[in-house]
């Protein structure tokens, strides 16, 4: 009886130890900031753009690191785990480097794919809010949890959504204006103007979105004149009408909007590497 | 100061204009199309007067919308100012009423397998909101104009095996939600939630715990795994503050033996307090059901003379063949006929609606031929009413099926629980129809073969003009006259139909639309203008 109860304990303590063999997987010492990133940077372009290209953008002997979503899925330990040990039978081998420094790389290949939500971004959050309540007028065409505009896109998941580097461009760079918010003003054969953004539009028809929220179902057919502005609604100069101060905690506080984890793994797809 | 002026900010920065009012969801469907079934009574008959007789052979199509990864889809699009809310599980599209051009769409991301499961039927309109259910329990609350979150809410769990198919059905400020399947062992309720803020109003159980009435129903702790699953939206009666839905099955669905008794209140019709979430009366149509019938077809309301007094009427063709007439105020069976010819389990239903049952005719071990089958006589394909001809519409499947009983019992986690089944006897007599049946007594005044079908397909739309609008099985959108069941308008879609039609108005223009498996499609007169000019 004794030495069956024993022979239990040893079959679960044997099942429990497996099952942690299973889950315990390498854990990242140096955290996520922005030291780390620039340090991993110049690991891997030192010596992983041989096969994967500069800045891990194109790889001529493999992937594309930046380019391909799988990779976003493997967890930092299973990315670790391939630098040091390799895929066996494929190209890419151990690599002989230091912990630390495998780590870094790491940290630097998740960070070039990583939402702005994944990386640390120094900030007051709180000041954040008020500069996009406030000086910053960014609520007059965005919503932040269901309050503010509507002519701009939705930032309540823009953490999840976009790399921090796309929200720097964003708040600082002209760039092309995203499907969706192509300003536009037309003029109807009866006369009436109406000033909005094209949330959609063909041949035949537009979807307008007025600046009083109102959508307008347009027949091309029924317009005198459709005029389509080359520049954005979007203003391009944060870093320059506010602060230093006032736009390193909006961006703190942008790149903190998360509502839902649009990267998150999805069960069932498949791991990829080794 | 500075908070003034925030406030002041955010103020001017809310939408301004109220969509959908109490006013409006009272109205009976005209130029919009505000809930699942077009208005509170599920009339399905439209006040819009374009489309008649006299000009449909002129219908042509306006546009498709093409939904990326739709699987049959069952889902009613909501008209509001000319824009169209469609759902497919876990997604909502904002659409052209038009032009069928997308205006927004939302995508609800699922984490695990298991939350994948179920179809989604429609979404539902409040204010500046439009609201949906997704196969892993959530009720979302997107803005009207953008698609933006305003918040979403966990009703129930996908690792129990709960799912949550219909659309969600408001009245006055309240968001009623239910959940499916009850072929788990899952027992069903209804909850209504603030439309505002996502608080939860009250819950109530299908299923009556120890103790309260109805538990004695259920023999032993049959009641813990009972199913009667709410996965239907409803009917309202604004004067007497009634909510109506009808119950799923009794779980396990084939096997009563574990649950000698009633079962209440699967396959009831329960009128609950709009307010209170509080029961005011009941009538089950299948008592100690043993064949999946669920009674969840669509309540229909009518105020129609009565043995030569007005009456508010509720009518259902059920899934277990009869065709009920109802007094809605208390429950009271007043009516009940059959309207299949196939029917071999009841001879005929007592003075208080209780069928009366015909030995032997239930799920063996070894096969009984049981008609009609599991599929049922009618199911969730909307009939429709028309008051000026007096008839109500439904689809109407004719069959039998050879019924088995096992002794599966309840596993938790989500697993079938149905401890049996019916090989569908798909033989020359296995056919569907659109019968048109006299409101009162139930009798059939006509009926259209849907020749080829072989399931139920799509439900059906009336409309002032004297047209039902039937989507077919098999791909065919017909239009068929009102009075006579004469087809007089037709279009091949091109893939299956499971959803039901409805009708809205642009710029004077009268749309039909209808989804298909993977699209929805939208009709208009060729020369509408024409029409609206005189």
């Amino acid at each position: 009886m004794r030495l069956c109860c024993t022979y239990l304990a040893l079959l679960v303590t044997g099942a429990v130890s497996y099952a942690l063999a299973q889950t315990t997987s390498p854990k990242n010492p140096l955290g996520h900031g922005p030291e780390v990133v620039a340090e991993g940077h110049t690991i891997f372009n030192q010596t992983c753009t041989t096969c994967h290209g500069m800045d891990g953008s194109e790889g001529e002997r493999a992937p594309a690191l930046v380019g391909e979503r799988r990779f976003f899925r493997l967890s930092e330990g299973a990315l670790y785990d391939t630098v040091k040990h390799g895929i066996p039978g494929t190209g890419m081998p151990a690599l002989n480097i230091s912990d630390e420094n495998i780590w870094k790389v790491v940290v630097f290949i998740r960070a070039m794919r990583s939402s702005a939500s994944e990386v640390d971004v120094p900030g007051n959050v709180a000041h954040g809010k008020e500069v996009f309540f406030g000086k910053g007028s960014c609520a007059k065409c965005h919503m932040l949890d269901g309050k503010g505009g509507t002519i701009g896109p939705d930032l309540s998941n823009i953490g999840a959504q976009i790399t921090l580097k796309r929200l720097k461009e964003s708040l600082t760079i002209a760039g092309p204006i995203p499907a969706g918010y192509q300003p536009v003003k037309v003029v109807t054969l009866k006369g009436q103007t109406i000033d909005g953004i094209a949330k959609n539009q063909d041949d035949f028809s537009i979807q307008l979105l007025d600046n009083q929220n109102h959508i307008h179902l347009l027949d091309r057919a029924e317009l005198k004149s459709v005029n389509e502005p080359k520049t954005s609604l979007m203003p391009h100069n944060y870093d320059k009408v506010l602060s230093p101060d006032e736009y390193n905690d909006l961006l703190a506080m942008l790149a903190k909007q998360v509502t839902i984890n649009l990267h998150r793994k999805i069960e069932g797809d498949g791991e990829v590497g080794r | 100061m500075r908070h003034v002026a925030l406030a002041l900010l955010l103020a001017l920065a809310s939408p301004l204009f109220a969509q959908v009012t109490d006013q409006q969801l009272l109205q009976l469907p005209g130029k919009d199309w505000l809930t699942y079934n077009g208005s509170y009574n599920s009339q399905r008959n439209s006040e819009l007067d374009q489309i008649k007789p006299s000009n449909i052979h002129t219908l042509v199509a306006q546009w498709a919308f093409h939904v990326n990864g739709g699987a049959p889809m069952q889902s009613v699009p909501i008209a509001v100012n000319g824009l169209l809310y469609f759902t497919q599980p876990n997604a909502l599209y904002a659409i052209d009423g038009r032009s069928g051009r997308l205006i927004w769409d939302h995508h609800h991301p699922l984490v695990k397998v298991k939350d994948r499961e179920g179809p989604q039927r429609g979404a539902a309109v409040y204010k500046d909101r439009v609201y949906y259910l997704t196969t892993d329990d959530y009720l979302i609350a997107l803005n009207a104009t953008t698609g933006s979150v305003i918040y979403e809410v966990k009703i129930a769990e996908t690792t129990e095996g709960y799912s949550a198919p219909p659309a969600p059905f408001i009245a006055k400020g309240k968001v009623i939600v239910g959940v499916a399947p009850g072929d788990r062992g899952l027992n069903g309720w209804l909850e209504a939630y603030d439309a505002d803020t996502g608080k939860k109003l009250w819950h109530w159980d299908a299923i009556p715990k120890p103790g309260e009435p109805g538990n004695e129903t259920w023999a032993g702790d049959s009641w813990k795994h009972a199913g009667a699953a709410t996965w239907m939206s409803g009917s309202y009666d604004p004067e007497l503050n009634l909510y109506y839905l009808g119950m799923g099955n009794p779980s396990p669905d084939f096997n009563g033996d574990v649950r000698i008794g009633d079962n209440l209140y699967s396959e009831c019709m329960v009128a609950l307090d709009l307010d209170t979430g509080k029961m005011k009366w009941y009538f089950q149509f299948t008592p100690h059901d043993m064949m999946d019938w669920d009674g969840s077809e669509v309540p229909v309301l009518v105020d129609a003379m009565y043995e030569g007094k007005m009456r508010k009427l509720l009518v259902q063709a059920d899934r277990n063949g009869f065709y009920y007439v109802l007094d809605r105020e208390t429950g009271k069976f007043l009516h009940g006929v059959p309207f299949v010819k196939q029917m071999n389990w009841a001879s005929g239903l007592t003075s208080e609606g209780r069928p009366i049952r015909i030995p032997g005719i239930e799920p063996s071990l070894t096969g009984t031929k049981v008609c009609p089958s599991s599929i049922g006589a009618a199911n969730w394909m909307s009939p429709a009413y028309n008051p000026q001809t007096n008839l109500f519409y439904v689809v109407a499947l004719e069959g039998c099926g050879l019924a088995t009983k096992n002794t599966e019992t309840f596993r938790p986690g989500g697993f079938q629980y149905r401890a049996g089944g019916d090989v569908l006897l798909r033989d020359s007599d296995w056919k569907v129809y659109v019968r048109a049946l006299d409101l009162t007594t139930g009798k059939l005044v006509w009926e259209q073969e849907r020749i080829g079908n072989i399931g139920l397909g799509g439900g059906l739309l009336s409309t002032k003009t004297g047209l039902i609008f039937s989507g077919e099985l098999n791909g065919q959108f017909v239009a068929l006259d009102a009075k006579t069941g004469k087809s007089l308008w037709h279009f091949n879609t091109g893939e299956g139909i499971n959803a039901q039609p409805m009708t809205y108005m642009v710029n004077g223009k009268q749309y039909v639309a209808i989804a298909t498996n993977t699209t929805v499609f939208s009709f208009a007169l060729l020369d509408s203008e024409k029409v609206t000019a005189k």
